[in-house]
């Protein structure tokens, strides 16, 4: 990915927006005024953001106007509201962070289904690799990892973005959440550390949905809602190398709670390094399947503010 | 003791890596492993790893410029499970 003119620009080259200042005093405010002066000065907020900040606003109408035919069965009828809906919901994902962070209880749901997977993948004592998304909200899921002893999470993440509201979290709450692994790219080390994690019976979170900056060779563009859009292949090939359960996991807001989507998606514990290459492949389509699915399912969830499509270019709309 | 272990090493790299059509005298000691000498490219160095800690429990630091170095070529990456193995 390069930077010349009419590129897409990438995601980590993108700021994440809001000063680490004004980001606090949401913090402060909800946590220590509650939820409903958080809620009237997020509204103002988030308009604010929504009316300034044209890259993340065109990047959410190119999205929405390819999911909402999937999801209500037509185009946006009112793109521009619909649009600032879906900034709300990324204030409420915030506000939900800070809240899981911090230790509240958070309505989360299982559905028996779910459940059970869960238990048996942490029973076998094998761990597993968790591919996960920018769909929903996963600090809840973090939650629930703290909530349980046995359920040990080590998060993969990359390191440019989402920085700043770690660091935010760190500050203004009281949890450390799940052990961050943070890499700007995959080496033998990173391998090396997971795989402990893993053989310990530890569970490993890697997003799924984004290039990294420094990988931009190992990239695979797959057709996701109607164009070309590009995916990582490093986390398959991950996937391929650990050789262990894979599974996919998501936590997507449902009315006032949380519904936590954890379903098996392979193992590659007997993947021959011959049939590696078609895995990798046949893998990722089926986790941008996954991906589709979501999004049908929870449009206004989808938390990738910048622009996915090969097609998109930053000085349209 | 150590050309035993490089020995040791060769074998564990065309083993992992299922090279077939390479024998340990096609490896040299100091020509580099990945990219140029024997071709192997990253995905390869993962796994590489991955098996160098199955075998001996090595342990990396995450800096990546150092694992680089380690991954260099044969003679590195000799030198580097002679101080971490732990097995």
């Amino acid at each position: 990915m390069n930077d010349s003119p009419g590129a897409p620009q990438h995601w980590a080259r993108i700021q994440e927006s809001g000063s680490l200042a004004g980001m606090r005093i949401m913090v402060w405010i909800r946590r220590h005024l509650g939820r409903l002066p958080f809620r009237i000065v997020l509204g103002p907020v988030i308009v604010y953001y929504y009316l300034g900040q044209a890259l993340p606003r065109r990047a959410s109408r190119r999205y929405l106007e390819r999911i909402w035919p999937l999801h209500a069965g037509h185009a946006p009828r009112q793109p521009w509201w619909l649009g600032l809906k879906h900034f709300m919901a990324f204030g409420q994902s915030l506000m939900d962070k800070v809240d899981a962070w911090s230790g509240m209880s958070m309505g989360v749901k299982l559905t028996p289904e779910h459940r059970a997977c869960l238990d048996q993948a942490i029973r076998s004592g094998r761990g597993g690799l968790m591919l996960v998304s920018h769909i929903g909200n996963l600090e809840i899921c973090s939650a629930i990892s703290d909530s349980r002893d046995d359920f040990h999470v080590t998060q993969l993440m990359h390191t440019r973005n989402s920085r700043k509201f770690n660091q935010l979290l760190d500050r203004s709450t009281l949890r450390r959440g799940p052990e961050i692994i943070e890499v700007t790219e995959i080496t033998p080390a990173t391998a090396l550390a997971l795989a402990e994690r893993i053989n310990a019976g530890g569970f490993v979170v890697i997003a799924a949905d984004r290039v990294p900056i420094n990988e931009s060779g190992r990239v695979r563009h797959i057709d996701f809602l109607g164009a070309s859009a590009p995916f990582p292949e490093g986390p398959f090939w991950l996937a391929a190398l650990l050789r262990c359960p894979i599974y996919t996991l998501s936590c997507l807001r449902e009315g006032t709670s949380h519904r936590v989507e954890f379903q098996p998606f392979d193992d590659t514990s007997h993947l021959r390094r011959t049939d590696r290459e078609a895995w990798r492949e046949d893998a990722m389509h089926r986790y941008v399947a996954w991906l589709k699915d979501q999004c049908r399912r929870y449009p206004l969830q989808w938390f990738n503010f910048f622009p996915f499509w090969q097609t998109d270019d930053r000085y349209d709309g | 003791m150590a050309n035993a272990l490089e020995l040791e090493l060769k074998h564990l790299i065309i083993d992992t890596l299922e090279l077939e059509d390479v024998t340990p005298d096609d490896i040299d000691r100091d020509e580099p492993l990945f990219v140029e000498g024997l071709g192997l490219d990253s995905i390869d160095a993962l796994e590489l790893g991955l098996a160098l800690q199955k075998t001996y429990g090595i342990k990396l630091e995450a800096d990546s410029e150092e694992s680089r170095r380690h991954f260099n070529n044969l003679k590195s990456l000799a030198a580097l499970v002679e101080a971490r193995r732990v097995t």
